[in-house]
């Protein structure tokens, strides 16, 4: 446009486009987080601001211990994805061939499932009198007696994993498939073997792509807590205690610290994953 | 083949028995003769199926659960393409930051989002009602549809609009005729995404649970604590149905490959 001024006009009647949206997630996302931190900052009685909540929260044994369980566990499950989901990427992207289509679907279909049909299958398979009991016992012979797997820290982990894998798979084959196969052949024309190449050239080209997909996973797994309400495991996280305080005990002020809490996790999370896309150039 | 070779094979055929057995299992399930939930079934019926549509809350809870996705999802449309619209044409710094923050209801974590809004649309008086579920699941929608649209926009050439507009067409024009086209994809997807997401969402309609507002997956989970029968497996059974479905049919519109291209 050769008027600079109304062509000046015309970019900021374009950026209106933006307010509906940006006013929504300001009013309806930014202020209810707010008002919840605010919560738990506010005095039990009178007006003003108090720490009391969070000293008491971080000097305390018992909640001390919670935020550990929270951040192990979610890393527990972050790490075993990771190195769970690696192989099955490195097939999609480098041996699949023509049966790419098949597995990014396979990889798709739990990801339309609800958590309560996946949580529901656990616990049928998983029951005294399951499958995997029948097989272990009767079929392959190698239990004397029936375990009991529901309601162990295993199986909770296990399905959490579950539902969380597909993103580490599919993070890492996003990034795997953007790394040029001729580095990797010619590190085996210069006399590597097959491992050594992957181990020095595939697999440190691809770390952006197992931060990722670890740190998304961290990320949902922290705030997750219906896998471990309906499959027990005896686990103590921050989800799960406020879905306690919101039910049972109603100290809704210790609800908004406990989630404050977790919410500054989540920006860490989100901060470092910025980071991390950032540095990929994406 | 290397062995090297076949132990990946192996490890991947063992990781999809992994995640596609639960799920089979229930499906299966939701076929039974038996009055308990167990595999292998006994024999075939369709019983479980009937049973949803006698009780009561699970009709009422669906059509709540349905009202509410597609609400979300149109608001989603409404606050969303607009936005994608122009973040997808602009390259500047705080453009990016924009889009990030669009984007960071993803992030956070759904049981803060879910618990912070109910006290706070409570304080405005909006309390545990259906406006409530519809403004919260907005929320958690709305950057599905923001990330498909920006992304889809993003690879299309603004060449086909300034084409539109040299041979005279008005701005309105040229985004209806030239535009919305283009970008139709991208909006099917945020849709599906949308939806899904709304239809199946326990974390946040959880805390806006009552009589008139309780969602199908609320219910569900009620349900369960108390019994554990097949009519679980049958309404999963029923729900992965329409995520197929609805995925098909996006497929068939749109392309799968071209929808995929905003994830």
């Amino acid at each position: 446009m050769s008027d600079t001024v109304s062509s000046f006009a015309a970019r900021h009647r374009r950026s209106l486009l933006l307010a509906p949206a940006l006013i929504f997630l300001a009013v309806f996302f930014v202020m209810p987080l707010f008002d919840n931190s605010l919560r738990s900052f506010a005095p039990e009685e009178g007006s003003g601001f108090t720490l009391a909540r969070y000293a008491a929260f971080l000097t305390d044994r018992f909640y001390l211990g919670v935020i550990v369980e929270t951040v192990v566990l979610s890393a527990a499950v972050a790490a075993i994805s990771v190195v769970i989901a690696y192989p099955v990427a490195y097939v999609l992207v480098r041996k699949s061939g023509r049966f790419s289509g098949m597995i990014v679907f396979m990889l798709i279909a739990p990801l339309l499932t609800s958590i309560i049909m996946r949580t529901f299958g656990w616990q049928v398979l998983f029951a005294r009198r399951g499958l995997v009991n029948q097989w272990l016992v009767q079929d392959l012979g190698i239990l004397d007696a029936p375990l009991r797997w529901l309601n162990t820290p295993g199986l909770a982990i296990a399905a959490l994993v579950h539902v969380l894998v597909p993103f580490a798979v599919l993070s890492i084959a996003s990034v795997l498939q953007g790394v040029d196969r001729r580095l990797e052949e010619g590190a085996l024309m210069l006399g590597a073997s097959r491992w050594r190449a992957f181990r020095e050239v595939t697999l440190p080209l691809t770390m952006d792509g197992i931060g990722t997909g670890a740190i998304l996973v961290f990320m949902i797994a922290n705030g997750s807590f219906v896998t471990l309400v309906l499959l027990g495991g005896g686990f103590q996280t921050l989800p799960l205690l406020i879905y306690q305080q919101f039910n049972t005990t109603r100290d809704f002020a210790l609800a908004s610290t406990m989630s404050t809490i977790l919410l500054v996790i989540a920006v860490g999370c989100l901060w470092l994953q910025l980071r991390l896309v950032r540095r990929q150039g994406v | 083949m290397r062995l090297t070779d076949i132990l990946l094979w192996l490890f991947t055929a063992a990781f999809f028995v992994f995640m596609l057995l639960p799920i089979l299992v229930v499906v299966v399930i939701s076929f039974t003769s038996a009055g308990y939930a167990a595999f292998p079934i006994p024999g075939w019926s369709m019983k479980w199926f009937a049973r949803i549509f006698e009780y009561q809350p699970f009709i009422d809870s669906l059509i709540v659960s349905l009202e509410l996705a597609v609400v979300a999802t149109v608001a989603s449309c409404l606050l969303g393409i607009p936005a994608a619209l122009y973040l997808a044409r602009s390259r500047s710094g705080w453009a990016t930051a924009i889009t990030t923050f669009l984007l960071s209801p993803l992030s956070m974590p759904m049981i803060v989002i879910g618990f912070a809004s109910l006290f706070f649309l409570s304080a405005l008086g909006f309390g545990v009602s259906f406006l409530a579920l519809c403004i919260v699941h907005t929320v958690i929608c709305l950057p599905y549809v923001i990330r498909t649209v920006t992304a889809v926009y993003r690879g299309i050439s603004p060449a086909y609009e300034e084409a539109a507009m040299i041979l005279g067409a008005s701005r309105f024009t040229t985004f209806r005729e030239v535009t919305l086209p283009l970008i139709r994809p991208g909006i099917a997807a945020g849709c599906l995404f949308s939806f899904l997401t709304s239809f199946d969402n326990l974390p946040v309609s959880y805390f806006f649970g009552s009589a008139q507002t309780n969602t199908l997956p609320v219910v569900m989970l009620a349900y369960m604590e108390h019994q554990f029968d097949p009519s679980i497996a049958a309404l999963s059974t029923l729900q992965l149905l329409l995520a197929v479905v609805a995925l098909i049919v996006a497929d068939r519109l749109y392309g799968i490959e071209k929808m995929t291209v905003a994830t």
